[in-house]
């Protein structure tokens, strides 16, 4: 059979290179940055991903059954597979660093490769700041194109609950309509489940999104409770601390709700800013680590390689020298191709013309010496 | 930077451009397109889809923002911001059929266009039934014996009753809806927002007339 399955699909030459070369510059950055490697299997039980205090569809995952009857999968996401393997390390590693594939087949392409970080058991606002800082750093060693970074937290619409007391059936209804911007529909369930003030509050948090100057609108919009003001201040640290390294282009989006049941904090986003496509993503997850009955702070954040490898600059001033060698100068040729340190290097027994170089250089043998000659 | 509207073509066309008219857009350019599909002016590219076209056109971010039917958006549940309802495309779900009073032997075949929709429903009722999925026409299955009856939308009920079939239960309402890509409207807030505000119902129509 010469098919590939539907979204599996190859890849050859300068796409292969450019996901290696983000590979390589993650693990050279997170490596000075003082991150340890992590590796998780790429099989694991269904159940780790699909206990109720993850949530996460059985359906979007490759599965089969082994030969207990157990669900088995292809790994559907980085950072539970992480904290199933941190839950008993009892090391004093507290940063972590992984690259690698998840699997999804409910979306195109089934398998997508990413790199990213585990930050646990550090101070809360440091955990997030090494977040935010590695990817400042390293998308900068990628060179990325310009991007947003967009910053919310879970606890603006756990506050503006909290008074409604919905059944988890509609809570989860109502954070899908959240999740959706579906400003009727929020609406609708708050009215009917709580009143006409609670629902006008939501539908205004739907549209609390824009430029930070947002945080000092609603800092003022909820001068009298203290806990969402917490949180308004929590991300005016972070909004300052970032401003005061150079990164300018912060969203924020107040109305923001978590996918995933364990998130329990801040959440951040990077946007490319020419295509809108979502670089990286992320947030803090302490809850991660209650089925383990281990208390934690748990953040981190994975980057999309298969969409950066759009946004990066590509190898281009990388000089291509071709060595024209003949079976009795090759071993002359591979000598003189470890002097040309980073450039990229073909020996080849006769000029392919289809190809271009930098410069060409013959080597021959003559009268038992060798010659290097430029063409 | 130009906004990217993606619009649903047949039966949401017609009702779309007038409400967009009525909201004060000189819809000219959209209804002298001949048989173009896609049209740009000063301020904006519009293209013309079938609706499940637009729901994916707008997820992938070639569309920052889509006028489509809720049906479709229940059915295939795009990953977009469901951001407003409109004040057309109005619509129920219904299981119809043709009028008897005996019920089928067994398990009921039900014939549709959108068995996301029928799965969930016959779910809730806790009644299991086969699925015929179709692509048009579904009043034809029960009239030629392919299913019991059938799930589709209804608008006026007169294809259904021209052709003998009852509603037997109504169960969903729909109507158009405005949604956005999930990273334009963050990107591309302040030339969305202004579309957006002036196409929702609950505000008042503008004055200023602009051309789409």
């Amino acid at each position: 059979m010469m098919q590939l399955p539907s979204g599996s699909q190859d890849a050859l030459g300068l796409i292969v290179n450019q996901r290696l070369e983000i590979f390589e510059k993650f693990h050279r950055t997170t490596t000075i940055r003082g991150f340890n490697t992590i590796s998780t299997p790429v099989v694991e039980y269904a159940e780790t991903f699909t206990n109720p205090f993850i949530g996460m569809k059985l359906q979007s995952m490759l599965k089969w059954f082994d030969e207990d009857g157990e669900i088995e999968v292809l790994r559907p996401d980085w950072t539970i597979a992480i904290a199933r393997a941190l839950a008993n390390d009892h090391s004093h590693c507290k940063k972590w660093a992984y690259q690698g594939s998840v699997f999804q087949r409910d979306k195109p392409g089934m398998e997508y490769r990413q790199v990213g970080i585990e930050v646990v058991d550090t101070d809360p606002t440091l955990g997030e700041f090494e977040c935010l800082f590695l990817a400042k750093q390293f998308l900068k060693e990628i060179q990325c194109e310009p991007y947003y970074i967009e910053l919310g937290h879970t606890g603006f619409f756990e506050q503006l609950t909290l008074a409604m007391q919905l059944t988890d059936k509609v809570s989860e209804q109502l954070r899908q309509a959240m999740h959706d911007k579906n400003k009727d529909q929020v609406f609708k369930i708050a009215k009917q489940h709580s009143n006409q003030q609670h629902a006008e509050e939501l539908v205004e948090l739907i549209n609390a999104f824009g430029s930070t100057e947002i945080l000092d609108r609603y800092a003022t919009h909820w001068s009298n409770h203290s806990e969402l003001l917490g949180i308004i201040d929590h991300l005016k640290t972070i909004v300052k601390v970032l401003q005061d390294i150079g990164m300018n282009q912060i969203l924020i989006d107040l109305g923001r709700v978590k996918n995933l049941p364990y998130y329990s904090g801040i959440m951040f986003r990077g946007f490319s800013q020419t295509k809108g496509t979502t670089l990286f993503s992320g947030g803090r997850y302490d809850r991660l680590y209650d089925q383990y009955e281990r208390k934690r702070t748990a953040v981190g954040l994975a980057f999309d390689v298969d969409e950066l490898v759009h946004h990066i600059k590509a190898r281009s001033n990388q000089k291509r020298i071709c060595l024209l060698a003949s079976i009795d100068t090759l071993a002359e040729a591979e000598l003189l191709l470890q002097e040309y340190g980073d450039c990229i290097i073909d020996i080849q027994f006769e000029r392919d013309e289809a190809k271009t170089y930098d410069l060409v250089l013959q080597i021959v043998k003559k009268n038992g010496a060798i010659e290097v000659i430029h063409q | 930077m130009k906004l990217c509207i993606a619009l649903t073509k047949g039966r949401l066309e017609e009702q779309c451009l007038d409400y967009l008219e009525q909201r004060a857009f000189d819809v000219t350019p959209l209804i002298e397109k001949g048989r173009k599909l896609c049209v740009e002016t000063d301020h904006f590219k519009v293209f013309f889809a079938k609706g499940v076209d637009v729901a994916t056109y707008v997820e992938n971010g070639i569309a920052d923002l889509g006028i489509v039917g809720e049906d479709i958006l229940t059915e295939y549940q795009p990953d977009v911001f469901n951001l407003i309802g409109l004040p057309f495309g109005i619509c129920r779900m219904a299981l119809a059929g043709i009028p008897t009073e005996e019920a089928p032997e067994g398990k009921r075949t039900i014939a549709t266009k959108y068995p996301n929709i029928a799965r969930s429903f016959f779910q809730e009722k806790g009644e299991s039934v086969d699925l015929v999925k179709l692509e048009g026409s579904v009043e034809l299955a029960p009239l030629l014996g392919l299913a019991d009856d059938i799930v589709d939308i209804v608008e006026t009920g007169t294809t259904l009753r021209e052709n003998g079939l009852v509603v037997k239960e109504e169960f969903m309402r729909f109507s158009a809806r405005c949604i956005a890509n999930r990273s334009s409207l963050k990107v591309k807030r302040s030339l969305m927002l202004p579309f957006i505000e002036a196409i929702d119902k609950e505000s008042e129509p503008r004055h200023v007339s602009s051309n789409l």
